[in-house]
């Protein structure tokens, strides 16, 4: 494309994109979407799978009404498609030649059986960059294996490290391997196009959700490695290794962050944090618990064994301020102290409200407009923009086939009738 | 050559989330050079594990994670010989990435805007908890911060106790793909029409798209999802339950039909014919009993042994897998996940991979994270070209720290 086509226009436009994923893989076309590329999502006849994912708009079952579906398919166009069907294919061979990139999270092997893996795909497009999503990655003792966001979680390491220590080891509520895994392949599908500029050729992007998820360990995946005692979950805190921290607090109105830390190495993290605490300790209207630590307030470092003394006062001074408080007066005291803000917090943000975060999309079939968590990078010069809600069932079929396809009204026909589209 | 060869950064980042990109870019080409502050250590060199369990700035694992590949200098900014040296690096890379609090590189004027006039094409990344402007653009933070922030908290716990949280600084390890996705789309960007940008990158705006169903259950169901445990929206049984041994445990889940009937032969159990389970909808409203009947046959057996039959049924099953089982993985043996990288003090200190393999292009880990300004002579002299009595006086004067 021109230069002065793309000028101030997201980064990237005049690219574009065939998304074959499922919800293993839909966040890597929509990053590439949201940056301006073209993004043809193609689903079965009848619809993607992930169309039958709660939670549904207005609690139905409709699958034009999935909300993970509009969560990962914005600024996305829709096709129908049987790649099953030998007709099907030829279509997609026929998209793959104006295609930069295809993008497909079908377990390993499977678009080979289909004749649509990386090799047949090259042979008709070299440039095409074809990225694959996948549990474990391409090959390997476990390519094969039956997979899904827990066990992926369970597998990569993260997993033994969040929740409890006196109950099973924990998952976020809303699934996240694949889309660390997605948002990977977007990453890769940037590198490859680097190199093809470079070479002229594409290559396949091969993406392990396992190894995606590893980063979620912060290096407590090399323990071992490192010879070095193992991270392991701890209830309302962090046990890494050497290191402990409890960084769970009541509120009165809800729960704030704060690390306050125990053990080896703990002294330089704490100094502010002491401090602060003394200061809070000597004024009339602090606990009991809280004065009565006041001696050891001033020690560097603070001895193991009064840990569960020094966890209740500091308890007793947090459970007696509000989310607000607590951080306004960490804001002011140079100590790092979080909300633990609730989805509607974070809903109602004033620092999101004033960034004009959220966006609108309009659902005319609805009736109704729609608000989407907003850009995930602020580009000064060529800001994304929210430019097509989720499409609906093969919404984009005869835009795409008959316009930018050429087929004829009725070659479609026919292709409809034999249910390929 | 490598995919990112001829790109470099300038790299004031700090900590994770910013540094973690700037290395997946090492890894496939790109020059990185980083500047590190005189006065403390980047806390990935202060966090654990340590080699040896031995706390120092050359012995963290996050570090060595965050930081291989790239090279070090120390400079005080503070001082303006040092401020020269850092526009000079600006210059060469063309490509600036900080995570400081908002406001601080101003404070240098190293900002964007001090920067452009001088920099034709500059791009410049801008990595901070909240974004640099708004209300709370000052609140600075850890990852852990960030999540509290995003709302993760609300979404992951037990519902009959306090937030557990995901994992420590889990915004630090969501958004570091996005970071490097959003600076390479501006670097081609620049290659296909000259202009450069800024890019205002806020961790917790950016981690909030992981959390998108949930958000827009909210926006347009008035529901605040909350915390299942482990229990899923779609599928039962969904699950972590213990094996045999000391604090041992198995992910196993059956997201159709026939995974649930090959769970129960495997079990043994004739639950399959159990009309409370005979179809998904059946099982999600019975997923407490499911819970108990798979973990009275977990609770029996051997993880990996139970993994092993597990997965020769088709069932969705792996072991929660703890540092030492991650080392042994054949999977991630097969992929070269862990890697060996030689070091100057240590001998051989490890790394992991990235996630992605390309079937062309060369681009894996290669370089160890460099000890605290140890390429301050290859930078000024290699890179800048200063001369031998320049670097001299620099160091006399303070700027190397």
């Amino acid at each position: 494309m021109a230069a002065d086509s793309i000028q101030g226009k997201p980064p990237l436009t005049g690219y574009r994109v065939l998304d074959l994923c499922d919800e293993r893989g839909l966040l890597c076309g929509q990053m590439m979407a949201d940056l301006g590329a073209d993004v043809v999502v193609v689903e079965p006849p009848g619809g993607s799978p992930v169309r039958r994912l709660a939670p549904f708009y207005d609690n139905r079952p409709d699958p034009n009404a999935s909300l993970y579906w509009w969560a990962y398919n914005r600024n996305k166009r829709g096709v129908t498609l049987d790649l099953g069907a030998a007709e099907g294919r030829a279509i997609l061979f026929q998209l793959l030649t104006s295609a930069d990139f295809l993008v497909e999270s079908a377990p390993a092997g499977l678009m080979e059986s289909l004749g649509l893996g990386y090799a047949e795909a090259a042979r008709r497009n070299p440039a095409l960059i074809y990225v694959s999503i996948t549990p474990f990655g391409q090959s390997g003792p476990k390519a094969n294996w039956a997979s899904s966001d827990l066990v992926a979680m369970a597998a990569g390491g993260p997993l033994a490290l969040t929740g409890d220590d006196d109950r099973p080891p924990l998952r976020v509520s809303v699934p996240q391997a694949y889309l660390h895994a997605a948002a990977d392949g977007a990453f890769g599908a940037m590198i490859a196009l680097f190199d093809r500029v470079r070479t002229g050729h594409g290559q396949q992007v091969d993406v392990s959700a396992q190894e995606s998820v590893t980063i979620a360990t912060q290096a407590g995946a090399l323990a071992a490695h490192f010879n070095a005692t193992a991270f392991r979950r701890h209830r309302g805190g962090l046990r890494l290794g050497i290191l402990e921290n409890q960084i769970i607090w009541p509120a009165k109105d809800g729960h704030v962050t704060m690390a306050v830390a125990f053990g080896a190495n703990a002294g330089p993290f704490m100094v502010s944090l002491q401090k602060f605490l003394h200061r809070q300790s000597q004024l009339p209207e602090a606990s009991p618990e809280l004065k009565a630590l006041e001696p050891m307030l001033g020690q560097p470092e603070w001895p193991q064994q009064e840990r569960e003394r020094i966890i209740a006062a500091i308890r007793s001074f947090t459970a007696n301020r509000t989310k607000a408080e607590l951080m306004e007066l960490g804001m002011r005291n140079g100590v790092l102290i979080g909300s633990l803000e609730t989805l509607s917090d974070v809903a109602a943000s004033p620092q999101l409200k004033e960034r004009g975060y959220w966006r609108s999309l309009e659902h005319p079939e609805l009736g109704r407009a729609v608000s989407y968590p907003g850009p995930f990078a602020a580009f000064s010069s060529t800001p994304i923009v929210y430019r097509r809600r989720p499409p609906l069932i093969g919404e984009h079929n005869r835009e795409i086939y008959l316009d930018e396809l050429g087929l004829s009204a009725t070659r479609m026909r026919e292709l409809q009738d034999l249910g390929i589209i | 050559m490598k995919p990112l060869s001829g790109v470099r950064i300038c790299d004031f980042a700090w900590a994770m989330a910013a540094p973690a990109a700037t290395r997946y870019l090492a890894d496939f080409g790109a020059h990185v050079v980083r500047i590190e502050p005189h006065n403390r250590y980047d806390a990935a060199r202060t966090q654990p594990p340590f080699l040896n369990d031995r706390p120092g700035p050359e012995n963290s694992a996050m570090w060595s994670n965050c930081d291989a590949g790239k090279y070090s200098i120390v400079l005080d900014l503070a001082r303006p010989a040092a401020r020269t040296i850092a526009l000079d690096l600006v210059r060469w890379a063309g490509v600036v990435v900080e995570s400081f609090s908002p406001g601080t590189m101003r404070k240098w004027e190293l900002d964007y805007e001090s920067l452009r006039p001088m920099v034709p094409g500059l791009i410049m990344l801008g990595s901070s908890l909240m974004g640099q402007n708004g209300p709370m653009a000052d609140y600075a933070g850890w990852g852990y911060m960030g999540a509290a922030m995003a709302g993760f908290h609300q979404v992951t716990g037990w519902p009959d106790r306090d937030p557990s949280g995901p994992f420590h600084s889990y915004t630090d390890y969501v958004v570091p793909r996005m970071t490097a996705t959003a600076l390479l789309a501006a670097i081609d960007y620049r290659r296909r029409t000259g202009e450069g940008q800024y890019i205002d990158f806020s961790q917790v705006e950016a981690a909030i798209h992981f959390l998108a169903p949930a958000y827009l259950d909210l926006n347009v169901n008035g529901h605040a999802m909350p915390a299942m445990g482990n229990r899923d929206l779609n599928f039962a049984p969904h699950g972590v339950y213990r094996c045999r041994g000391e604090d041992r445990w198995i992910a196993i889940v059956c997201e159709n039909d026939n995974q649930w009937k090959a769970l129960c032969q495997t079990m043994e159990r004739a639950a399959q014919d159990d009309p409370r389970f005979d179809s998904p909808a059946n099982r999600l409203a019975h997923a407490e009993e499911l819970d108990c009947i798979v973990n009275a046959w977990t609770c029996t057996m051997e993880p990996h042994r139970a993994e092993a039959l597990l997965q020769s049924a088709g069932v969705p099953a792996s072991v929660v897998q703890t540092s030492s089982d991650l080392s042994r993985d054949p999977q991630l043996a097969h992929r070269r996940h862990f890697v060996a990288l030689e070091h100057p003090l240590h001998g051989t200190i490890f790394a992991e991979s990235s996630s992605i393999r390309l079937s062309r292009a060369r681009g894996s880990v290669q370089r160890a994270a460099p000890t605290l300004g140890g390429d301050a002579q290859y930078i000024l002299s290699g890179i800048l070209g200063y001369s031998e009595e320049r670097i001299a006086e620099l160091a006399a004067d303070g700027a190397l720290g």
